[in-house]
């Protein structure tokens, strides 16, 4: 018999095989007691607040209502705006594929003041700059004002670097960690009484998909995990991209803390679905909030190498628990949250939710979590079988962009 | 003048005669040794090297004609890409390339091979679109930001840079020069850069704190002196602070600034990306230079794109209330309608796929 196997095809598989040895030693058994809460899933056709606001509030409403959650706390708030704001799909504005809506962003911020929430935080870690998260937007041809006046109190900060803080906050991984045990982390998301994830219902690259959770592996800072981070300790500004947590190839300022262990695979598609976990686990999401109202398939940005397509799923999902929120936004995807290494879309990568499941922070379980509002079936809009027929075409060529 | 172009052919010894001569660099997105990865600028954005701040600076220094002479990068082979490019980015600003080829299309031009003969045409052509829109440069450029300095001396490392800096930061600026300074030297800025090592004399000194009570910003070094106004806090970049004078901000940095890229960038935010003259989607590296014509009802945008492949599905936000706007490219000479969309005061442009150059038409 002839080898059907390129050299590509075999190193991947090999490495999917060493993964899954290790995945077999390294996950814990604590599935059967992970959590499970109300997640609201409604259709929601467009971002005019006049049709985006009440969504919001019944699905809030639906969840136990947000003042129980914000009244008189400090909020912080993770939004998505993952890569250059120069840099589109094809001529579509960002926040119509890859970017979270600022209109999700000012309705989220609007109805946390309403509620009595005493400052809110939105904070992103813009893709290799310490400018202000305000000037950043601006580039994106966003207007902040639309945000910062959305509620009383409402401030940005960018959390690529130390920001305002006096020190990273030291935060620590309660269940010891896949990779690592803590983070330093920019001072906001210790400064606050509720977290919060806004994130953009898409597929990733590295780790299939990217919701409520993977939206966290932006909370670490470059200046301390970036390309560019200092040896000893992080440097003033952050430069470049993530390339460290992803390949490992170095470790990050040796002021904070560590890999557990130096010897653990080095691919992406094992360790960024591990440091999502131990993100989510060193900073609790309390709230997770999923736009896909407006979003892109083919990955998480326009830099990504398959087919892109800006699409209209019309739906939004929102729960108190990232693995309930993200399993039911998966299904909503058309895919199987239970699915592993070698199904779609974990082809190439661990689950970021059965290994989150496995630590105990949610179920992903959809015959466990109670789905409030619009049904799965309803809301449905299948990524999974544009997967599907994408991948059975050949990859289109570069464009210059960026 | 050579045949169907506007080449003229002069003693290179000469070209100074008539105009000013000055050497410029080889542009483009600069590669490094290997060749497959552009070097990068401080935050990773990939470095361009560019002859259109010298052009501009060079022609606010001495009137008539302004000649670039840039080969080449060591005699290497350029792709007629970077041609085009190098003679763009001469050509946009108001100078003229020197042109001068590198060995290899030399040879070929002269032994009739297809391939240099095209690349050759297409300079020629290029030469003849600029000749036919020298107009656009001579327009008044459209800025936020004035850099006030004498370009020269020990101010000349600082000065120039934040010229080409600020290119690539893509902010649009105007070059003042401190030592004639008139009455109108700042109007329609929104800020000014003095980073200068000498204090600046007490008549530059008055007419910048009167531009700053009126509405405008005075970006400085402690070199500035005591300003009057008071302390407001921190800018929004670290290491500055800020006073408030009259209608306007006074932003100090903590230190005399001694890398003017740094500086270059922070004061792009200091201004605020809200008040860009241009934005550029899915164009890579590129500079902008918008000109008003005398009317004011018309304008120019003239585009760079310094990869070698053009932008694809790259889109422009051009201030200002235009109503109409067209695109020529060298390929494409004669103006053709483009999508363009009303964002307040703002106009968003949707280029069709082009190569390294696009000029955009616009009529109010």
């Amino acid at each position: 018999m002839s080898c059907q196997y390129s050299r590509r095809q075999w190193l991947s598989k090999a490495a999917a095989a060493a993964s899954g040895a290790y995945l077999a030693r390294g996950i814990p058994g604590r599935a059967a007691e992970a959590p499970a809460s109300r997640v609201a899933v409604a259709r929601c056709r467009t971002y005019s607040p006049n049709e985006l606001l009440p969504v919001m509030e019944k699905m809030f409403d639906q969840l136990g209502g947000l003042g129980r959650l914000v009244n008189g706390k400090t909020v912080a708030v993770k939004i998505n705006l993952t890569g250059s704001p120069t840099y589109r799909v094809g001529y579509l504005p960002l926040e119509d594929t890859h970017y979270t809506h600022p209109q999700v962003i000012a309705a989220a911020a609007h109805l946390m003041g309403k509620a009595g929430a005493r400052r809110i935080r939105i904070l992103e870690s813009p893709w290799s700059t310490a400018d202000p998260v305000q000037e950043y937007i601006l580039r994106a041809n966003w207007e902040p004002r639309d945000i910062l006046g959305a509620a009383p109190n409402v401030e940005f900060e960018n959390t690529n670097f130390l920001g305002s803080g006096r020190k990273y906050s030291r935060m620590k991984v309660p269940h010891g960690g896949y990779v690592w045990p803590a983070f330093d982390l920019n001072h906001s998301y210790e400064d606050c009484d509720v977290f919060v994830s806004i994130a953009k219902m898409k597929e990733h690259a590295t780790a299939g998909i990217t919701l409520s959770m993977k939206n966290c592996f932006g909370i670490t800072p470059c200046t301390v995990y970036g390309t560019g981070a200092g040896e000893a300790e992080p440097t003033l500004i952050p430069k470049g991209g993530r390339g460290l947590i992803h390949s490992g190839y170095r470790g990050p300022s040796k002021s904070a803390p560590q890999e557990l262990d130096p010897k653990s695979p080095r691919e992406d598609t094992w360790r960024v679905p591990r440091t999502v976990v131990d993100l989510i686990s060193a900073r609790p999401v309390h709230l997770a909030i999923i736009d896909g109202i407006k979003t892109m398939t083919g990955g998480e940005g326009p830099w990504i190498r398959e087919e892109q397509l800006g699409v209209a799923p019309g739906v939004l999902v929102a729960g108190t628990n990232p693995v309930n929120t993200d399993a039911v936004a998966m299904a909503v995807m058309g895919f199987d949250p239970l699915a592993v290494r070698g199904t779609p879309p974990f082809e190439r990568c661990d689950s970021t939710l059965q290994l989150a499941e496995a630590v105990g922070i949610g179920t992903r379980d959809l015959k466990r979590i109670e789905v409030a509002g619009t049904p799965i079936a309803e809301a449905k809009f299948d990524f999974a079988a544009i997967r599907r027929k994408r991948r059975a075409a050949p990859p289109p060529p570069y464009g210059t962009r960026g | 003048m050579l045949r169907d172009t506007a080449i003229e052919v002069i003693d290179p010894a000469a070209a100074g005669s008539g105009g000013t001569l000055v050497k410029g660099v080889w542009p483009g997105v600069r590669m490094s040794r290997r060749g497959a990865d552009a070097d990068a600028g401080p935050t990773g954005v990939a470095w361009v090297d560019s002859n259109a701040w010298l052009a501009r600076l060079t022609a606010a220094r001495h009137p008539g004609a302004v000649w670039i002479d840039a080969p080449p990068e060591g005699n290497r082979p350029g792709t007629p890409q970077q041609y085009l490019i190098t003679m763009a980015d001469s050509a946009a600003a108001g100078a003229r390339w020197l042109i001068t080829l590198d060995n290899a299309l030399a040879v070929g031009i002269a032994g009739r091979d297809p391939k240099s003969l095209a690349a050759w045409r297409r300079i020629g052509e290029a030469s003849r679109f600029f000749a036919e829109h020298a107009g656009w440069a001579e327009w008044a450029p459209q800025a936020v930001v004035g850099v006030i300095s004498d370009f020269a001396g020990t101010n000349e490392f600082m000065g120039q840079e934040l010229l080409n800096l600020l290119d690539r930061a893509g902010q649009h600026y105007r070059i003042v020069f401190k030592n004639r300074m008139t009455a109108d030297a700042l109007t329609g800025l929104r800020a000014v850069l003095y980073a200068d090592q000498d204090p600046p004399s007490a008549a530059l000194r008055k007419q910048v704190l009167a531009f700053v009570e009126s509405g405008g910003r005075l970006i400085t070094a402690p070199v500035w002196g005591e300003t009057p106004g008071k302390l407001s806090g921190p800018a929004a970049v670290p290491g500055y602070t800020e006073r408030a004078l009259g209608k306007g901000r006074v932003t100090m940095a903590a230190a005399a600034p001694d890398d003017p890229y740094v500086l270059a960038n922070d004061s792009v935010v200091l201004v605020s990306h809200r008040y860009d003259l241009v934005r550029c989607w899915n164009s890579g590296a590129f500079w902008s230079y918008y000109t008003l014509a005398p009317d004011r009802a018309r304008a120019a945008v003239q585009l760079l794109f310094y990869a070698d492949r053009g932008p694809d599905a790259a889109s422009v936000r051009v201030v200002g209330r235009w109503r109409k706007a067209t695109i020529s490219t060298i390929e494409e000479p004669a103006p053709m309608p483009v999508k363009l969309e009303t964002q307040g005061e703002a106009v968003e442009i949707y280029l069709p796929q082009v190569s390294q150059y696009a000029a955009l038409q616009l009529e109010g």
